[in-house]
């Protein structure tokens, strides 16, 4: 049957089952107390300034989830908000969050209230500044240059999905006079975030965010597992390319023969290359 | 054993007319009947029943993409296994149909934060009301001419009915065609400029590292208009100095170096974003509203 499942040869299995296992065993290895060390992330460190500018400005900040659906981008984006709007409702700081997608509006309006609850003042919860916008991509990036120029935002918080409109939002979040924070697994927009953003936190530190600001041993635990998956992959990838290598030579130099044999049979065929 | 076929007793692909309505009204009341029952629960059982829920979703996704869809000779009891996975994949449109229910039921509520939002606007007439009234104006236009143009009033008689569609259909034209795509063309086209700033903030060689960045993006941008080939046509088409011509060295630079680093970074956050997901499936993720009572 064609789909998803032609890829889920023995290779998937062992590699998927090692990484589950080494986020597994790390989250549970952090749970029982071990003491685990995370680097410093200059996006993230600068939460404490941001929020201070805002508070000194009394201004308020805006937390864009980009147009990220319910998925896990999304719920990262969530997490992270929450952390933000905790820090936030010490200093009575308002955190404006448009969103584009209804269903993580919904959860957004839940995470916020949540958050102010935890932190023992529900009373600055306002539902308006959990704005649902509109589903329409540009649309929704006029919405939030409206809020931007509108409410004199502080300090913007990008954190989420991010197609075009990432450059529109951040010039003029410029412009405003904002202090730009952003972070996206959207590779193409990492780029625009860098040229435009005062921080940009790339690739896997947008999901060691939520690790990053909570100290919790759970998350603390997955992120070092992460990292154990991560030195599986490069290993595997060195192991690709002396295979490749080798077969590459194999045609120079016949008594490589046996090698490449061995090498094709119980590594390279499990990994087919696109072209 | 295919399961699919008593699935389509109970589901199936498609009704219409009486027995549409039937289904309709019998959705919605095992709808309410379940949320009544979850509301019901007390607090301590209600995450169980959602941490439940959560790992058969993920055990079902896990399933349909990990179990073997062809029997695997010689394996026995595969022949079975391969009938269960395929029955999963077959039910697949089905399972994602619900997110598109729940994403349905959650529009209204976007809607109603909207009109709360810009009633307030209107009715404190704060800065920029007019806005929040052209939203409102805006907003009824496309949903009555939108409705109109697609229903034939039949009591208005067949010559009436058509008018009234005609007149629809060329107001819901000027609404979507003249205003909402030409304002999105506008915004999609504003990012011209903005790159022009961005590119400037970023280009200002003020460290090592941006002056190699500066190098590098002069030489793709040469690389990738007719003025690069120019620049560097005098030497060979072929041979070891062709890989010196600025399209070359250009190509090079996005296929390898730049290749490597965007893939770096995909393997970094596909790694994360499976942790991410156990954490979920399990119910171990920590933080915002995963570990709060419910």
């Amino acid at each position: 049957m064609k789909g998803m499942t032609d890829f889920a040869n023995p290779a998937v299995y062992v590699v998927e089952g090692l990484l589950v296992f080494f986020i597994l065993w790390k989250i549970f290895s952090a749970r029982r107390g071990r003491d685990l060390f995370i680097r410093r992330i200059p996006g993230l460190s600068v939460l404490d300034e941001a929020v201070g500018r805002a508070t000194e400005m009394g201004r308020p900040m805006l937390y864009a989830p980009g147009l990220s659906g319910l998925d896990i981008i999304g719920l990262q984006s969530m997490s992270i908000m929450s952390h933000i709007i905790k820090r936030a409702a010490n200093y009575s700081t308002r955190v404006i969050v448009p969103l584009c997608d209804p269903i993580l509006y919904t959860v957004a309006e839940e995470v916020a209230r949540d958050a102010y609850t935890t932190q023992g003042v529900p009373e600055q919860f306002v539902p308006e500044d959990i704005r649902y916008l509109t589903n329409e991509q540009f649309a929704w990036a006029s919405g939030v240059v409206g809020i931007l120029h509108r409410e004199k935002v502080a300090t913007a918080f990008y954190f989420g999905y991010y197609y075009a409109e990432a450059l529109i939002l951040t010039e003029n979040g410029q412009i405003a006079g904002a202090l730009q924070v952003a972070g996206t697994p959207a590779i193409t927009q990492i780029p625009f975030f860098l040229a435009s953003c005062d921080y940009t936190i790339i690739g896997d530190e947008y999901y060691a965010a939520s690790a990053y600001l909570s100290r919790e041993p759970t998350l603390l635990g997955s992120l070092v597992g992460q990292d154990y998956g991560k030195l599986l992959m490069i290993g595997l990838v060195m192991l690709g390319v002396v295979g490749v290598t080798l077969a590459a030579l194999g045609a120079h130099l016949p008594g490589l023969d046996s090698i490449n044999h061995f090498f094709d049979k119980y590594f390279l065929q499990y990994f087919p290359r696109s072209t | 054993m295919n399961y699919l076929p008593y699935l389509s007793l109970v589901l199936p692909n498609s009704v219409h007319g009486r027995a549409l309505a039937v289904y309709i009204i019998g959705a919605l009341l095992v709808g309410a009947a379940a949320l009544f029952a979850l509301v019901c629960v007390p607090p301590r059982y209600r995450k169980i029943i959602v941490v439940a829920v959560t790992f058969f979703g993920g055990l079902y996704f896990s399933l349909e993409f990990l179990l073997p869809h062809q029997p695997i000779a010689g394996v026995p009891g595969s022949a079975g296994v391969a009938r269960f996975a395929n029955s999963l994949t077959k039910a697949k449109p089905n399972v994602a149909d619900w997110a598109m229910i729940i994403g349905s039921f959650t529009l209204l509520l976007g809607t109603s934060n909207l009109f709360a939002v810009h009633g307030r606007a209107v009715k404190k007439k704060t800065e920029g009301w007019y806005n929040s009234l052209a939203f409102f104006i805006t907003f009824f236009l496309i949903m009555i001419f939108g409705f109109l143009k697609d229903s034939a009033i039949s009591s208005l008689g067949p010559g009436m009915a058509k008018g009234v569609q005609s007149v629809a259909t060329s107001v819901y034209s000027i609404l979507f065609d003249g205003f909402v795509q030409n304002l999105d063309a506008t915004m999609f086209s504003l990012i011209a400029f903005y790159i022009v700033s961005a590119a400037y903030r970023a280009f200002r060689v003020r460290s090592a590292e941006a002056g190699l960045m500066m190098g590098t993006a002069a030489i793709i941008m040469l690389g990738l208009v007719p003025i690069g080939a120019w620049l560097t046509d005098w030497l060979p088409s072929a041979g070891p100095l062709a890989s010196l011509r600025l399209e070359n060295i250009t190509y090079w630079l996005l296929t390898w170096p730049n290749m490597a680093v965007q893939r770096a970074i995909e393997f970094g956050l596909a790694v994360g974003a499976v942790a991410m997901s156990l954490r979920i499936w399990l119910s171990l993720e920590r933080g915002s509203f995963f570990d709060r009572q419910l």
